[in-house]
């Protein structure tokens, strides 16, 4: 925790305070799972429009549906960095 | 140059936080209700019937074009058909032209001949007939003459107390003795 | 500067002013009572829309103009595949509300890449938000009126589901479909503008104050000369990336919208 408190400090740089340098800390851990997850599913979703190229619109739609869910957990992290910030 | 400070969110008291940007401005909401109205009367308005005229106008266009190059072609085609039916007609009104012409020439050439050899004949028949007319008068002149003459020859010879009639029927016999002959 | 930073500050003391928090980057000088800039440039936006579609659409052409031809691409885009290739036979209804979302959207977003307004507007919470807003009153709307009451039990409780999970599963369906649906929608556009601007704040703007305080003799030449381009250059690349970046958040903004409204439309899968 402390280690995290230096890292937030400097984060923070000299005029801000360490909550915002947390949160921005706080927003890159959390958009690391969603990040993976985004990848996943958009790695998939090519790999699977590649063997069958000819479902292809039905595979992005489906894409897009998958990455709107893995995101919003990534763009809670951002409004909750604002709010923390 | 410290230029986290870009990013650092200076929430100070009194300061306006950072949260703020994640409210709606109320006159930013407004200015945004009023444009996105405007955007989707006009282009539920306007552009939606618009489009489908456009795309009308362009499926007609097309259809017509299609059916105008249809017509073109059955037309070409019946004007083929007919050409060809008219070239098969004058071939064929040629031949018969020809072959008429050929039946006329040999049915012309058979009358000739034939009226050729009727004449020839007839020519033959007549000169027969002359001939034997004037064979027969002939003769007749000869037999008559022949008679007269022998019995002159006779008077002459036997003197001249001879029965002229006795002598005459004599002279008959032995003629159509002869004439047997 | 102020015209690639947004915001002014006295250009004889400083090159560029380095705002105190993040929010001068994003809230615009008034004009006149509480009218912004932001605020007539969204008004713009929606005239830059009707001017484009209006001068494609003008009269019916067989054979389109190249703007023409270029603002119909878009329009059969949204109209084929999104509205009919995601809802199906029933999207042609939803087809102007998609496209109108489209277009405004683009438009407003390409604020953001052109000079001398460089301001994505959709960075204000108020354009994304009242979009999802629509969208979520539209789809939730559509649902009732398709399925009547059935359209909660559909969609909360999916057919197949056991039992046992369905208090689960209704929670997480309530959470994920009223609340996390349009919070997604609107943040995701937000999100994605707000660190677009600001990237490009930063990076074009670090290298013009690295020449700027170069040239002042405050740093010494090299760092400046050698620095600055290469943030600029930095700065320009990720330009390039903005716009495929906008382009896809408009389409994923216009499709999302759609795939909504085809879920209420048709809750079996």
């Amino acid at each position: 925790m402390d280690a995290l408190m230096i890292l937030a400090q400097e984060g923070a740089g000299l005029t801000g305070n360490v909550g915002s340098g947390l949160a921005a800390i706080g927003y890159g851990l959390g958009a690391i799972g969603p990040g993976i997850g985004v990848g996943i599913v958009a790695g998939n979703a090519v790999q699977a429009m590649a063997r069958q190229p000819e479902v292809a619109g039905m595979l992005r739609t489906n894409m897009f549906i998958g990455m709107a869910l893995s995101e919003a957990l990534a763009l809670i992290g951002f409004v909750v960095f604002f709010l923390a910030g | 140059m410290d230029y986290s400070s870009l990013l650092i969110l200076a929430v100070e008291e009194g300061e306006a936080s950072s949260a703020e940007l994640l409210l709606p401005a109320w006159p930013e909401l407004v200015a945004g209700i009023i444009a996105f109205a405007i955007v989707y009367f006009f282009v539920w308005r306007w552009v939606w019937p618009n489009m489908s005229k456009t795309m009308e106008a362009r499926q007609a266009a097309i259809a017509g074009e299609v059916t105008a190059a249809e017509k073109a072609k059955e037309e070409a085609e019946s004007l083929v058909s007919d050409y060809k039916a008219r070239l098969a007609d004058a071939k064929t009104e040629g031949n018969s032209i020809v072959e008429e012409a050929r039946q006329t020439a040999e049915q012309m050439r058979t009358d000739i001949i034939a009226k050729a050899e009727a004449d020839a004949e007839q020519i033959r028949a007549k000169a027969r007939e002359d001939a034997a007319g004037e064979k027969a008068r002939a003769l007749a002149d000869a037999k008559s003459q022949v008679g007269s003459i022998s019995v002159d020859l006779a008077e002459k010879i036997v003197g001249e107390s001879l029965d002229a009639q006795a002598h005459q029927d004599l002279i008959n016999r032995y003629l159509s003795d002869l004439e047997k002959l | 500067m102020d015209v690639i930073l947004a915001f002014s500050c006295n250009p004889q003391e400083q090159p560029l002013c380095i705002p105190d928090s993040i929010l001068e980057l994003f809230e615009l000088p008034v004009l006149f009572g509480s009218v912004n800039r932001t605020m007539v440039y969204i008004i713009l936006a929606a005239l830059v829309v009707v001017a484009a579609l209006y001068f494609a659409y003008r009269k019916p052409r067989v054979v389109p103009t190249k703007f023409g031809l270029a603002v119909e691409s878009m329009v059969d885009f949204v109209r084929n595949d999104i509205a009919l290739g995601v809802i199906g036979p029933g999207g042609e209804k939803y087809g102007p509300y998609l496209l109108s979302l489209f277009m405004f959207i683009l438009v407003g977003n390409f604020f953001g890449l052109t000079p001398f307004i460089n301001f994505p507007i959709g960075s204000r919470m108020a354009i994304p938000g009242f979009l999802a807003l629509v969208t979520y009153v539209i789809f939730v709307f559509v649902g009732f009126k398709k399925q009547g009451l059935a359209y909660l039990g559909e969609t909360l409780w999916p057919p197949g589901v056991p039992v046992a999970l369905r208090p689960l599963i209704g929670v997480i369906e309530l959470v994920s479909i009223f609340i996390v649906r349009p919070f997604s929608l609107a943040v995701r556009l937000f999100a994605n503008l707000v660190a677009g601007h600001t990237m490009l704040a930063l990076l074009l703007g670090s290298g013009v104050y690295f020449v700027w305080t170069a040239a002042n003799g405050d740093i010494s030449f090299l760092k400046g000369f050698v620095v600055g381009p290469l943030w600029f250059v930095f700065g320009m690349a990720i330009f390039l990336l903005e716009i495929l970046v906008l382009t896809l958040q408009a389409y994923i903004f216009t499709l999302l919208s759609a795939v909504y409204i085809e879920s209420s439309l048709n809750p079996a899968h």
